[in-house]
């Protein structure tokens, strides 16, 4: 550190004190994801198709990972933690919800780019480009005019993709106006404490070491393929 | 001995050479004269070199037209190819028929880029880059031309993963012209 911070002066999630928020899984994932999507989005636009479907392959391993570890991991990275119903979302919005993680508002945002980017990676498996000369690894599961027109919608969906970052960026900027900084427990995984939250529980190296192991086999599988379910 | 030996082997070499280019003569003409699309003489001859002399009115929605329903069932061969070469069992009959399709078509895309059948024209794929780069695009379309006839010519044998490497070598002169001439705006 050249330049010294006062330390009254410093965000506590900075310093490494605060209490634990996001861990070590959820922070790659959403960075290696943020990177992958830029990557593809750049690498489909300037033809280098090959490159592009490796990212996609690539999300599709993170994708996995990062779902299992939705049921398996720590606490704040649990689907049943912070996916909510409407009622919690009510009274959220009033003022009166206090937890640590996704709030039951964000928790939506957070379900809507998985599915949209799951979605976009299933598309992009069965297409197929224009010229016969890239395919996604799967595209010899559905027919020739199937691929077609799922590199279309492949190409259209992206659009959705965008709105939904878009509303995320927007979303940080809004709490960042009234005073939360988001971005830095993002990546320090520590957020000041809140009274009344209960600690995070987090999750165990050795089950985030087996879902890598099905994530990446998985995604070997799909890249080989699926055997034997195209012939 | 000495002498007869080396004149049998010698006679050998030469008939190992020899033969797998005579035969592969024979399967041009045999598989030409079974598709019946291309004659066998418009696949053995060079291709034109482009025109590129101004069209104008009719003529030029023609020239646009043809274009884009040749490099749309080019296309759609290439799909077929690729399918079948992907698969475990390829249907080498299907591999010959579009491969022949290719090829005759890539002879006829020498009269597919006459100057004034560029998007000023109407909606099209092709860049006014080409009109630019006339003798870059030439290179790049005989490059084509000679992927398809070599091509082709690899899906007469039955040696799958000759096929499969000239496949992969027209798909490289595909983009190579892509990448530089095509656009978005083809659709």
């Amino acid at each position: 550190m050249s330049r010294q911070v006062p330390l009254g002066d410093a965000p506590l999630s900075r310093i490494g004190i605060g209490q634990p928020v996001w861990d070590l899984s959820v922070r790659l994932v959403h960075w290696l994801l943020a990177a992958l999507i830029g990557f593809s989005w750049w690498s489909a636009e300037y033809g280098h198709t090959d490159w592009h479907i490796w990212s996609g392959c690539a999300i599709l391993a993170l994708l996995i990972y990062r779902f299992l570890w939705g049921f398996v991991g720590s606490s704040t990275a649990r689907f049943a933690s912070f996916v909510r119903g409407p009622r919690v979302i009510a009274r959220y919005l009033r003022g009166g919800w206090i937890g640590l993680g996704h709030n039951p508002l964000g928790a939506l945002s957070v379900l809507a780019l998985f599915i949209a980017v799951a979605v976009q990676v299933g598309l992009g498996l069965v297409s197929q480009d224009e010229d016969g000369i890239y395919t996604g690894p799967l595209y010899r599961l559905v027919s020739s005019d199937t691929s077609d027109r799922a590199r279309d919608l492949h190409a259209a969906w992206f659009d959705v993709i965008l709105a939904l970052i878009v509303l995320h960026l927007a979303a940080i900027a809004i709490y960042w106006l009234r005073g939360r900084n988001l971005v830095s427990p993002m990546i320090t995984g520590r957020v000041e404490p809140e009274a009344g939250t209960e600690p995070m529980r987090p999750g165990k190296w050795w089950v985030a070491l087996v879902c890598v192991a099905i994530g990446i086999g998985i995604t070997r599988w799909v890249i080989a393929g699926a055997p034997p379910f195209s012939s | 001995m000495r002498a007869a030996l080396f004149a049998v082997t010698a006679s050998l070499v030469l008939v190992a050479c020899g033969g797998p280019q005579t035969s592969q003569a024979n399967n041009v003409q045999a598989n030409m004269s079974n598709t019946a699309s291309p004659p066998a003489t418009a696949a053995a001859s060079p291709a034109p070199a482009p025109s590129f002399t101004p069209v104008s009115g009719d003529q030029a929605k023609q020239v646009m037209h043809e274009r884009h329903e040749g490099m749309e069932t080019i296309g759609k061969a290439s799909k077929a190819i690729k399918r079948e070469l992907d698969a475990s069992t390829p249907n080498l009959a299907t591999v010959r028929e579009n491969a022949a399709k290719i090829a005759d078509l890539s002879q006829k895309a020498s009269g597919w880029f006459h100057a004034g059948t560029g998007p000023d024209l109407g909606k099209t794929g092709a860049k006014p880059e080409i009109w630019q780069n006339e003798q870059d695009f030439a290179v790049k379309l005989a490059d084509f031309q000679k992927a398809a006839q070599a091509f082709n010519a690899a899906t007469t044998g039955n040696d799958v993963n000759a096929t499969k490497s000239a496949f992969g070598d027209l798909g490289k002169s595909c983009k190579a012209c892509h990448d530089k001439y095509r656009s978005e705006m083809h659709h």
